[in-house]
């Protein structure tokens, strides 16, 4: 029932399997998040978001920014 | 399924991260559990289990080695390497911890390796260096242990710990067939020792003949001790298998 | 819906200051705990034949207060803050918030006591007996529900990064802690049980649960820290929002493959040990993908590591991050694991990561915190000073004795001589281990001093605020009257 687990066990097989699983995953990401000036906008403009506070002030109700009128 | 989603979908964000971070365990983990050579079978010339669960006795001092913390400065894992070979015997097989719930392979040497201490010093010299380790070894470092030859072994509750390590897959016998199985995979001598219901008067009796303490008057926790680190490694006799045989399972 | 009521009123900051002054406590007692069993390995007599303090038993103390209860409640503080403060909204659940507080502190306490008593399952790192187990289950249970619950609650429509370490920590360190923790009681009426797992299996849980609490709990959420309050203390965004998502999603990916690298040439099968070696290699790339957005942060700014002491913290915790996470790669392949493992040199590399990378982001954050909670100024910026160059001082002391001994021991115990024979008696190296342990001690001593120095000039800062927000009440009272 579990032989075919064995497969996994050589070092021949599931080195190349890491490294494949790794790699795509990787190059997805990668090509996701650099892809597009737009949303490379979009992504970089959340590294402002710590500062948002500083007025100190919380907005009186977060559901109205959360449905999208900010 | 676009990225943005899971940056404003606390539920996806999590999702996907229990994804990723589970693969890596699965992947190690489970296989070990399937797969057969992982831990290997070492049999006796006459056919019989050569490593068997631990004593009464035996298991009580196991369990005084876990609460004085000794895997923080001792290992029981010996490595396949010459000079490990030289100084502390056979490299250690997956199956010589087989029974051990937990593990106790530590992962610091402060002081020496212990997988194959049995057999090598005389009790006397266990429990003279157990209490006072400077009056044998001048350099050591050990702490001295002078409460367990204070303390009166406690083992009411041993049949409890038995049917705990029981629970867990270890096969001590609790009823007739259980115990039949056991003389069939481990031989009488040792099937006995296994028995449940047997437990304390299994207990007394080796170390009334074992004498671990070298005071027959009490039972200590030296006792139980010393008769633990005794048995450490004793339990596959090397000499029977040609040589190279265990790496075919690495 | 909360009212708009005047910050920081608004947010629920109590629950934020009794973490980080319990965070601070736990690391006084715990580094304090690290010290004496550092010194009983220097000179033995220091155990006093008292069963509950000898190093056994001391050694789980120590690690268990400065993880769990220095760290923790570091990550605890850290963490209700930052949730709140990026998503713009109270933290949910007052009376369950002050639950996580109550059940960690007693996990702690009950911890440190049941190991002092001998209670121990006699797996590193997660020595608690059963019961305590259990609260840790249920108390992170509740974590997880508010900071989801407060996520829900955020007035922002993106999540910010540094939650999203948080939140692979506290959903990491869930999983880990219940299949690590499988046991059996041997009675409903006794703290003792047996593991679920034996041998190899239990080795490999063990590790995998070893290494990842270092991942986790030591990096990933530390790492959250530093996300928040690197670019808040700079005063500038972070270097790059599209790293920090590369960042998360490769680190929390390839750490968890890494751990059985703690047992290299062990029963372990073969495969497993050599995928996590390859892993822990490969780990090198996220680690300085995020240390050098941490560090490049400052880029252009590099002149506020002269004026800002706590800057000075934050960007030498992310150094000894780098310089730890390139050690432990190197430490992870075969060949020098060899010589390194069972070693001093794994005690140094730990204490390189958790001193220079997890105790320093802490103190650096720490001091951002604290005066903003209080509303109020630090005591004495001079003693920030003090208390970073007594750490440092520290850490290299410590790793470099640890170093020697390491390295000095393991090419004392594979050394032959000319017939072949082993040329050192395993005791003869232990002697060889004095000086290295009394230089280690020395530097754990230097650390701690920093850290005592830290606890003065929190409560003078504390304190201080306290009376001058009596005095204002009082005088908004006789006016008011």
């Amino acid at each position: 029932m579990f032989e075919w687990l064995e497969w996994f066990t050589r070092m021949e097989n599931s080195k190349v399997i890491a490294l494949l699983i790794f790699f795509v995953l990787f190059c997805s990401i990668v090509l996701y998040v650099y892809s597009g000036r737009s949303r490379g906008e979009r992504l970089e403009s959340y590294k402002y978001i710590p500062f948002e506070e500083d007025d100190e002030t919380p907005p009186a109700d977060d559901k109205v920014k959360r449905d999208g009128t900010h | 399924m676009k990225h943005e989603k899971i940056e404003v979908n606390a539920g996806l964000l999590i999702l996907f991260t229990i994804i990723v971070i589970s693969i890596g365990g699965l992947v190690e983990i489970v296989p070990l559990f399937f797969i057969n050579s992982t831990v290997e079978q070492v049999k006796t010339t006459d056919g019989r289990d050569a490593i068997h669960p631990y004593s009464p006795l035996e298991l009580r001092g196991r369990d005084i080695y876990i609460r004085e913390g000794c895997y923080l400065c001792h290992s029981q894992m010996i490595r396949p390497f010459r000079d490990e070979y030289l100084r502390y015997g056979h490299y250690s097989l997956a199956a010589e911890s087989q029974y051990d719930h937990p593990f106790q392979w530590g992962s610091k040497r402060t002081g020496p390796d212990l997988a194959r201490v049995g057999g090598k010093y005389s009790n006397e010299w266990h429990t003279q260096h157990l209490l006072a380790p400077r009056s044998v070894m001048p350099d050591s470092i050990m702490p001295n242990y002078p409460w367990l030859m204070e303390n009166e072994l406690e083992y009411a509750d041993v049949k409890e710990r038995m049917r705990a390590q029981k629970l867990v897959g270890v096969p001590y016998s609790e009823n007739s067939e259980e115990y039949r199985a056991n003389v069939e995979r481990f031989g009488k001598e040792v099937a006995d020792r296994l028995d449940i219901i047997r437990a304390e008067e299994n207990l007394m009796r080796q170390a009334e003949q074992g004498n671990y303490d070298g005071d027959p008057t009490r039972l200590t926790e030296m006792d139980a001790l010393v008769a633990y680190l005794q048995v450490l490694g004793t339990m596959v006799d090397f000499k029977q298998f040609e040589e190279g045989y265990f790496a075919r399972f690495r | 819906m909360e009212q708009a009521t005047a910050s920081p009123q608004h947010y629920n900051y109590d629950i934020v200051k009794k973490f980080a002054i319990m965070a601070l406590v736990w690391g006084m007692l715990g580094m304090s705990a690290g010290l004496w069993a550092a010194l009983e390995l220097a000179f033995p007599i220091l155990n006093f034949d008292i069963a509950e303090i000898t190093f056994g038993r001391i050694r789980p103390v120590h690690t268990t207060l400065v993880i769990f209860g220095f760290g923790g409640s570091a990550l605890f503080a850290t963490s209700y803050y930052v949730v709140q403060r990026t998503c713009q909204t109270r933290l949910w659940g007052d009376a369950i918030a002050n639950f996580t507080f109550w059940g960690w502190q007693a996990v702690i306490l009950l911890g440190a006591v049941s190991y002092m008593l001998g209670y121990s399952q006699g797996r590193e790192y997660a020595e608690f007996e059963w019961p305590i187990d259990l609260l840790i289950t249920v108390v992170w249970v509740a974590y997880l529900l508010i900071y989801v619950q407060t996520l829900r609650r955020r007035s922002q429509p993106h999540i910010y990064v540094a939650n999203w370490f948080y939140i692979g920590f506290i959903l990491a360190t869930a999983i880990l802690h219940v299949f690590n923790n499988l046991a059996v009681p041997v009675s409903m009426f006794t703290l003792k049980s047996y593991s679920a797992f034996s041998g190899v299996q239990d080795a490999m849980t063990q590790w995998w649960y070893g290494h990842n609490a270092v991942g986790f709990f030591l990096t990933a959420a530390f790492l959250g820290m530093m996300y928040y309050f690197v670019p808040k203390q700079a005063g500038r965004p972070v270097y790059s929002y599209r790293l920090s998502i590369i960042h998360f999603w490769a680190l929390i990916f390839m750490y968890m493959w890494a751990g059985a690298h703690h047992l290299h040439w062990t029963a372990l099968p073969d495969w497993t040990s050599t995928l996590a070696a390859t892993f822990s290699i490969m780990l090198l790339m996220p680690s300085w993908g995020g240390m050098i957005n941490g560090i490049m942060t400052l880029s252009g700014a590099w002149d506020k590591l002269r004026s800002d002491p706590i800057m000075l913290f934050l960007i030498t915790a992310l150094s000894f991050y780098g310089m730890s996470t390139f050690e432990g790669p190197l430490m992870s392949l075969k060949s020098v694991n060899a010589l390194s493992h069972y070693t001093d040199w794994t005690v140094g590399h730990v204490h390189s990561g958790a001193l220079g990378w997890v105790a320093l982001i802490s103190f650096g954050s720490m001091y951002h915190l604290i005066p903003k909670l209080y509303d109020t100024r630090i005591h004495s910026t001079r003693l920030i000073y003090v208390h970073f160059w007594l750490a440092t001082i520290g850490i290299v002391l410590y790793i470099t004795a640890m170093w020697v001994a390491g390295i000095g021991q393991g090419l004392f115990l594979r050394a032959f001589d000319e017939y072949g024979n082993l040329q050192y008696s395993f005791i003869e190296t232990v002697v060889f281990l004095h000086q290295p342990y009394v230089w280690r001690a020395i530097g754990g001593g230097f650390f701690l001093a920093g850290v005592l120095v830290m606890g003065y000039n929190i409560a003078r800062t504390v304190l201080a605020a306290r009376r001058e927000a009596a005095g204002s009440q009082a005088a908004v009272a006789a006016s008011a009257a």
